[in-house]
């Protein structure tokens, strides 16, 4: 038997259910991202992380009885998790959800509700015994809030390493079964007598442990057909599936997508986005490739040099007409192999491809590398597996640059890719590859058109940021632009075009059938021939963005055009989204639900996230008010104090952890190591400094709170502000360090902000466990609550004022909190 | 027994016919507020699709094709909705303005041949059924296939052919086409298409997601055997502003 100042609280237990909590919240993102879309997936994750709101809610109204039955509540929790880990994942997969019907038919929105609600239970379950445990050992809340942080931590790391080895139904077995080991330690440590009096009897004890090992063997033992993934069957992979004798040729999984190869021998695939009709041939028989079920590229099954044939009638053949003598070229974002292959037609001698994804080199180099005739082709071909920004720093020089189609996707054509940030697209971006030029080389972009024009448009906008950036004073004279039926090739030159390269480019257009949109010397009946639009708008867009005066750049144009086309930055980096704010009325009543498809789904899914996370959060925080015991001193001036603190210290904390995920994207060059990294670093170094405070407060008196708080608060404004102004030329000098290098940069960057950035949420906790401990669970929920509206308004933020924008944010928000507290610690004085 | 029987058949009859042409009255009346619903969104694009309203005989035709035949019984209360509906493989059957836009676009002569790609439920089969003098349709997924051809046999829509196979290749043996329509995905506009289709002939392909319609490319093969495609914008929406 242990009093409450000597307990030790479950440790091991809280540790192994933040980690297994923080890994299954990152599964079912990938899980949903595989069955539904990434957009629908964040959504429906976003909104089931308010469990750790309802917990902080219902703890604050029963919390006398939990307390009372701690030891069992604890450990039911545990197993609860475990359970509902798999249960609710089964049962969200039986529910007929089809994300694309959302608009049209209203029992969807049911559905989604039922999602949520499911795959709120998990996190619930976790919240609950944390918080509970907080309350429980409330001595020692900052250590078990530190405990918290490190597993959460540990967890990230843990699960991009688990979805590197297992498939995901195997991991999600894993972390249901550890979730039930968290009770079965938590039962070890309330029988030793090292915990809190206990409320089991040797028999409940007995019988609770049987219960856990049979709910860990049933886990273990679900039957696999149960959790096999039940794609959408709207997605690309599954109608592709559906073709008489098409099969799965290879399949793999890693912690950023799925990776299919199909083969459809009766009914071949043909992807050859934007093919002229004057080819005499189209493409020859392909594999099909899919990412998380959609996302098509194909692999070319080579034969001979007359199999290639078709790519010289694809508007990304233009660059290769138009340098006179091309011998090296490189490739950014190969993927599988297609530009590789355009570039071997023109007998490009020295090809270095960037792609970042080594699954989708691995295909044509290894599992269908015969398939795709990767040994006439290796001799000459370097494929590195980093990011295009990444290799872009090197100090090599080439004829030609190339990016984009053939092979890619259309997905951002309708907007699901709205929300992905890309640092591939970016001013500053295209200023890196314009550097890498030779003296007469060729910049070429080529990019899927949609209707009406926007991504185009913003390119254009972009390139020509960057051309006046790099010191082009006339860029105009050295863009050519054309467009196929539904790809655009933007041609950049660090020199004006000659009038050789001009009639090239001319005689390639009327050979093709393609279009001009931008040449030098261009008139506007040349820009709307042969594939025609409403408005030769590519050629008018050209036209203003070129003629403004220098010091206008594109300014009314952009202003005034209804999509958001203004250049994407590296502050910026959505250079996939067009929404305008401005224009929303007109999209709103446009008919037959048609304005969808004039914004795309990802930012109105965000939108939606956001109300709903909102409307909940606002249920979640105030209705435990209406059960809280409440006396003179409680007044509603004190409570509101509270709920601006905690929070303000939850928005705060994820707006710069978000953003930390974005600058170290440019870092590490991987977005898969940059969350790895940034969510691993701020949460232990976070939980860090939890312990810091824990340890200050047990050696020194309750006066060093206001103390820690100030400093704390002082040295995240002040760092903070360091890495807005500093991060940029850091990151510049650290991007072509050696890999390890880069991670233990970015270790030891996070390092002293994140440390700092664990003291305000115990302090808080602990000033209300001086004054007010009933309502630490209710702080507790607010939080979470917060957690989960900070990741959507960071994206919603950053998408207008940038993601140094939104660390300033959080820098006021940190000092709001702060003077709240204040408030509060003046008002308990 | 016989006798026996007629007289069963004629009493099962008299209870249940008079129920079923209630609701064969119900959809006809559905039917009509479809075409007015239709007429409504072609004035309100006029601007953009070029005209203020469809071909007469288009909307005849719409009028008199029994839509909810078309789509899965649990969907009948809303085939006549304006909206696309699940026909299951993951496959849907256009909203109706699309499909009558489609078919407008095409400008349908009694003696033409049309080749479609993509049979998918037969809707826009059976409609265009009503205004040329054949219809080859194919499809590539094989039970959609089957059941559509099941259902537009019985249904008793003898001008179209189909048939399960790659409609990226057309229909060579019945080629060249007076018109072409296109409804599934495809990264290019496929060459032996535009070489089946007749010189002065048209193509339709509509761009976009299952559920949502972008914009629709006309593919025009003039007499001198000239391709130009066209966009246009099911919507009135346009990005200009001002000056532009």
């Amino acid at each position: 038997m242990t009093d409450n100042q000597t307990a030790t609280p479950p440790l091991v237990s809280i540790f192994i259910l933040s980690a297994a909590a923080l890994a299954y919240e990152v599964l079912l993102i990938r899980l949903f991202s595989i069955i539904h879309w990434h957009h629908f997936a964040f959504m429906v994750i976003s909104l089931a992380l308010l469990g750790y709101g309802v917990s902080g809610s219902l703890i604050t109204v029963f919390r006398r009885w939990l307390l009372d039955n701690y030891d069992s509540v604890f450990i039911a929790n545990t197993l609860l998790f475990g359970i509902t880990s798999i249960l609710c994942y089964i049962a969200v997969q039986q529910l007929p959800f089809n994300a694309l019907e959302i608009l049209w038919d209203s029992s969807q929105w049911q559905r989604l509700l039922l999602s949520y609600l499911l795959l709120t239970l998990p996190f619930f379950f976790v919240a609950n015994a944390i918080a509970l445990t907080m309350m429980r050992f409330h001595q020692k809340i900052a250590l078990v809030y530190g405990i918290d942080l490190i597993g959460a931590g540990i967890g990230a790391v843990s699960i991009m390493a688990l979805l590197q080895i297992f498939s995901p139904d195997v991991v999600l077995r894993i972390l249901g079964i550890s979730g039930i080991a968290a009770g079965l330690f938590a039962m070890g440590l309330f029988t030793s007598g090292l915990s809190a009096p206990g409320n089991l009897s040797k028999r409940q004890k007995q019988i609770t442990a049987s219960v856990l090992l049979m709910c860990m063997f049933a886990i273990a033992m679900t039957p696999q057909k149960w959790l096999d993934l039940r794609m959408s069957e709207y997605k690309g992979l599954a109608q592709t599936l559906l073709i008489k004798d098409a099969s799965l040729r290879f399949q793999h999984t890693s912690p950023v997508s799925q990776t299919d190869v199909v083969q459809s021998p009766l009914i071949p695939f043909r992807h050859a986005p934007g093919m002229s009709l004057q080819s005499p041939k189209g493409p020859p028989e392909q594999l099909a490739v899919f990412r998380d079920g959609d996302e098509m590229t194909t692999i070319d099954h080579v034969t001979d040099r007359a199999s290639l044939e078709y790519y010289d009638y694809m508007s990304s053949a233009l660059p290769y007409h138009v340098h006179s003598l091309p011998q090296n070229t490189l490739i950014l974002g190969s993927a599988t192999g297609a530009q590789i292959l355009q570039a071997h037609l023109f007998n490009i001698s020295q090809i270095d491809a960037v792609e970042p994804d080594r699954q989708l080199s691995l295909l044509i180099t290894d599992q269908f590398a015969d398939y795709y005739g990767w040994q006439h082709l290796e001799d000459k071909v370097t494929i590195h597996t980093t990011s295009s920004r990444g290799f872009a720093s090197s100090e090599k020089n080439y004829d030609l640059v190339i990016m984009g189609p053939p092979g890619a996707s259309a997905g951002g054509s309708v907007g699901v890719h709205a929300l992905s940030t890309s640092y591939d697209y970016t001013v500053e971006a295209l200023q890196s590859y314009l550097k890498l030029l030779a003296p007469d080389g060729l910049l070429s972009i080529t990019l899927w058109t949609s209707t009406p024009a926007r991504g185009n448009l913003k390119l254009f906008a972009t390139a020509v940021s960057a051309m006046k950036n790099s010191g082009i004073i006339h860029p105009e004279n050295n863009i050519a632009w054309i467009r196929s039926w539904n790809t655009a090739t933007l041609l950049i030159k660090n020199t004006p075009l000659t009038a050789k390269e001009i009639h090239n480019v001319r005689s390639f257009n009327q050979s093709r059938s393609f279009d001009l949109a931008w040449l030098p010397g261009i008139e506007q009946h040349e820009a709307n021939r042969f594939q025609q639009l409403q408005e030769p708008v590519f050629y008018l867009a050209a036209e203003s963005l070129l003629k403004q005066p220098p010091d206008q750049f594109g300014g009314r144009f952009i202003h005034e055009y209804k999509y958001d086309i203004k250049p994407a930055t590296d502050n910026t980096p959505y250079f996939n989204h067009y929404f305008r704010w401005s224009s929303l009325e007109e999209f709103l009543s446009l008919p037959g639900q048609a304005g969808i498809s004039m914004i795309g789904v990802g930012y109105p899914t965000l939108l939606a996230t956001l109300a709903q996370s909102a409307v909940a959060a606002f249920i979640l925080i105030l209705l435990p008010l209406v059960f809280v015991r409440t006396d003179k001193k409680e007044d509603a001036n004190k409570r509101h104090n509270i709920i601006i603190y905690f929070l303000a210290i939850g928005l705060a904390f994820l707006f710069i952890e978000i953003a930390f995920i974005q600058k170290f994207t440019l870092i590490l060059s991987q977005p898969l190591y940059a969350v790895a990294v940034t969510l691993c670093a701020f949460l232990i170094f976070s939980g860090l400094g939890s312990l810091y405070v824990q340890h200050r407060m047990k050696t020194e008196s309750n006066a060093i709170i206001p103390v820690i708080l100030r400093r704390s608060v002082i040295l995240i404004g002040l760092i903070t502000v360091c890495y807005v102004v500093l991060l940029p030329l850091i990151s510049s000098m650290i991007m072509s360090l050696p890999e390890t290098a880069r991670i233990t940069s970015a270790f030891i960057l996070a390092a002293p902000l994140a440390f700092v950035m664990g003291m305000p949420f115990p302090i808080g906790l602990a000033t209300l466990q001086r004054t007010r401990p009933h309502l630490i669970p209710w702080a507790w929920g607010i939080n979470g609550c917060a957690s989960v509206l900070s990741a959507i308004l960071a994206v919603l933020l950053a998408i207008d004022i940038g993601f140094n924008g939104v660390m300033l944010c959080a820098v006021v928000l940190y000092f709001t909190a702060w003077l709240s507290q204040t408030k509060i610690l003046s008002e308990n004085e | 027994m016989s006798v026996r029987y007629i007289i069963i058949w004629v009493f099962v009859q008299l209870i249940f016919v008079p129920g079923a042409l209630a609701i064969a009255d119900e959809y006809t009346l559905q039917r009509k507020q479809m075409i007015e619903g239709i007429a409504d969104d072609v004035r309100k694009t006029a601007e953009h699709i070029n005209k203020k309203s469809f071909n007469d005989i288009v909307m005849q035709a719409m009028d008199v094709v029994p839509r909810h035949e078309f789509v899965p019984q649990n969907l009948h209360s809303q085939a006549y909705e304006n909206r696309p509906l699940s026909i299951g493989y993951g496959q849907t059957i256009s909203q109706p303005y699309i499909v009558a836009l489609m078919t407008d676009l095409l400008q349908p002569e009694p003696d033409q041949h049309v080749l479609e790609i993509g049979t998918g439920s037969g809707y826009q089969a059976a409609v265009l059924s009503q205004l040329v003098a054949k219809i080859y349709s194919i499809e590539i997924i094989e039970e959609l296939g089957n059941s559509s051809t099941r259902l537009l046999d019985r249904l008793g829509y003898g001008n179209i052919e189909t048939r399960i196979a790659d409609g990226y290749n057309g229909w060579l043996q019945h080629a060249p086409f007076d018109s072409i329509i296109v409804t599934a995905a495809i990264s290019h506009i496929p060459p032996p298409l535009v070489q089946q289709l007749k010189k002065g002939g048209r193509m339709v392909i509509p761009v976009g997601s299952r559920f949502q319609t972008q914009y629709l490319t006309l593919v025009d093969k003039d007499m001198q055997g000239n391709v130009t495609t066209r966009q246009v914008l099911p919507v009135s929406f346009v990005p200009f502003t001002g000056g532009h």
